[in-house]
């Protein structure tokens, strides 16, 4: 009995407390990754039409160093988001390096058309948890339930 | 009256318009040769093969159907420029001898890139018949095919800044450039070693007291033009440490398999050289070493450099090449 009248007085504040909620979840900052920023080195191969490995997994602030080699054309590396980009030419290993100050996963691409298929030649670097997404995640639920909400109404 | 003036020069203009600019796109198009550049399994430059009189400007539309590749002239002075797909590169030369000229992609875009070559012949009279030398491999009758194995090998790499302490102990006519070019390290060795004069040193001592006579052969501007052309045109096999194990040499060295039959001639079954390994190297004299760049070959997948490189090209890449046996840090 007791349970259902205080489920019943949470109804009852539900929408601006989704409304609170929600602006949690916005503003918020997630849980700082604890990791220390550490120098991280890694050895990619591209070859028609893939890198390999495709993807790269680091905490945010650490220093990279990518090592393009290219087997068999001209190929090209540029990461969506960070303003960087890279040509190799097989044999010729070409290097990068950067601090990943931005949280998130971000695509990198080939920038050298290196055959037809060569649009499809993306990879992925993901730095830290993508907050992003997870924040996106839990305000569609809130809206969903919001949702379920009014029409129960 | 005035309204129907507007109206006749704005018929006037479009129709101009329309009739001008498809004329002047192909105006733009008869000026110059298109060459379309494709990957050697797949036709390579097309077309091929170009004549010119001499002193004719030559106008080039170069555009590729596949990867980026370059253009360049073998043994000349004219910077490479880039063929990229759905780009149009225009390119005038201006040829001022008779003759043969190669032209060839610069980019390594497929393990048969260097076969991307294409000739353009110029016509016209020569006025003085040129006397052309022989390659010094040729004048001194090497055998470049043959197998070279060194006799003896150093234990540790050759040090020049060791060597140099003993270079008072070395006779004049192991020093000159003509020795260099036409003996291997291990013929000076041997020579040093039966010399009285170094009786006192050890092996290993006069091991780097070659290394020390080679480097005072060897220029630092031959040294970093060297390192240039190698990793343009070497590391991709050879291997940017010059152990032969490039991004191709994998391919290169297939194991016979069935598929014996369908193989051509010319296709390459043996491993890159491997530039660090003494008793292959240290055996071939640099002549030895021009010969095998000039004509390449030797049942291996080796282009053949010579319609390509200069001579101080093909001595520099040499004297590059030894970097791999001796330590040649500069003397203080």
């Amino acid at each position: 009995m007791k349970m259902i009248r205080w489920l019943q007085r949470a109804v009852q504040f539900s929408l601006p407390s989704l409304a609170v909620l929600a602006l949690v979840v916005i503003f918020i900052p997630s849980p700082a990754a604890a990791a220390i920023p550490t120098d991280r080195t890694f050895h990619i191969e591209a070859r028609r039409f893939e890198y390999a490995p495709a993807t790269l997994t680091i905490n945010p602030g650490d220093r990279v160093t990518l090592e393009l080699t290219a087997t068999d054309v001209v190929h090209g590396l540029s990461i969506d988001g960070y303003n960087l980009e890279v040509t190799a030419d097989p044999g010729q290993t070409a290097r990068l390096t950067f601090v990943a100050s931005r949280q998130g996963s971000f695509r990198f691409r080939c920038t050298v058309t290196c055959g037809n298929m060569h649009p499809f030649m993306i990879g992925k670097l993901e730095v830290g948890r993508n907050t992003l997404l997870w924040k996106g995640i839990t305000l569609l639920g809130l809206a969903l339930a919001a949702g379920m909400w009014r029409l129960r109404k | 009256m005035r309204k129907e003036w507007i109206a006749r020069v704005i018929v006037i203009f479009l129709l101009a318009a329309a009739i001008g600019i498809p004329a002047v796109g192909w105006w733009k198009r008869s000026q110059g040769i298109v060459i379309h550049a494709r990957m050697a399994e797949t036709g390579g430059w097309t077309p091929e093969n170009l004549t010119v009189a001499v002193g004719q400007p030559l106008h080039l539309r170069l555009t590729s159907d596949d990867v980026t590749h370059s253009f360049a002239i073998g043994q000349s002075d004219q910077p490479a420029v880039e063929v990229k797909p759905g780009e149009m590169t225009e390119v005038t030369l201006t040829l001022d001898h008779p003759g043969k000229y190669t032209f060839y992609c610069t980019r390594w875009c497929s393990v048969n890139h260097w076969r991307m070559r294409g000739i353009i012949e110029v016509t016209g009279q020569q006025t003085t018949p040129e006397a052309v030398e022989p390659p010094l491999y040729i004048l001194l009758g090497l055998d470049i095919d043959g197998d070279h194995d060194a006799e003896v090998v150093p234990a540790q790499m050759p040090s020049a800044l060791r060597g140099a302490q003993f270079q008072n102990m070395v006779a004049a006519v192991y020093r000159s450039r003509e020795y260099y070019q036409t003996h291997s390290p291990v013929e000076l060795w041997q020579a040093l070693r039966s010399e009285p004069a170094s009786q006192p040193l050890a092996d290993q001592d006069v091991w780097d007291l070659v290394a020390w006579i080679w480097q005072s052969n060897i220029t630092p501007q031959e040294l970093s033009v060297g390192q240039q052309l190698y990793t343009a045109n070497c590391s991709a096999c050879h291997g940017e440490t010059g152990s032969g194990n490039g991004v191709f040499a994998d391919l290169l060295a297939q194991p016979d398999t069935e598929n014996h039959s369908v193989r051509q001639t010319g296709q390459m079954t043996i491993r890159p050289a491997d530039f660090t390994d003494p008793v292959h190297i240290l055996s071939a004299s640099p002549a030895h070493l021009q010969g095998k760049l000039l004509r390449g070959g030797m049942g291996t997948g080796m282009p053949y450099w010579g319609p390509i490189f200069t001579e101080d090209q093909t001595w520099a890449l040499i004297a590059y090449l030894w970097s791999f046996q001796f330590e040649m840090e500069k003397l203080p």
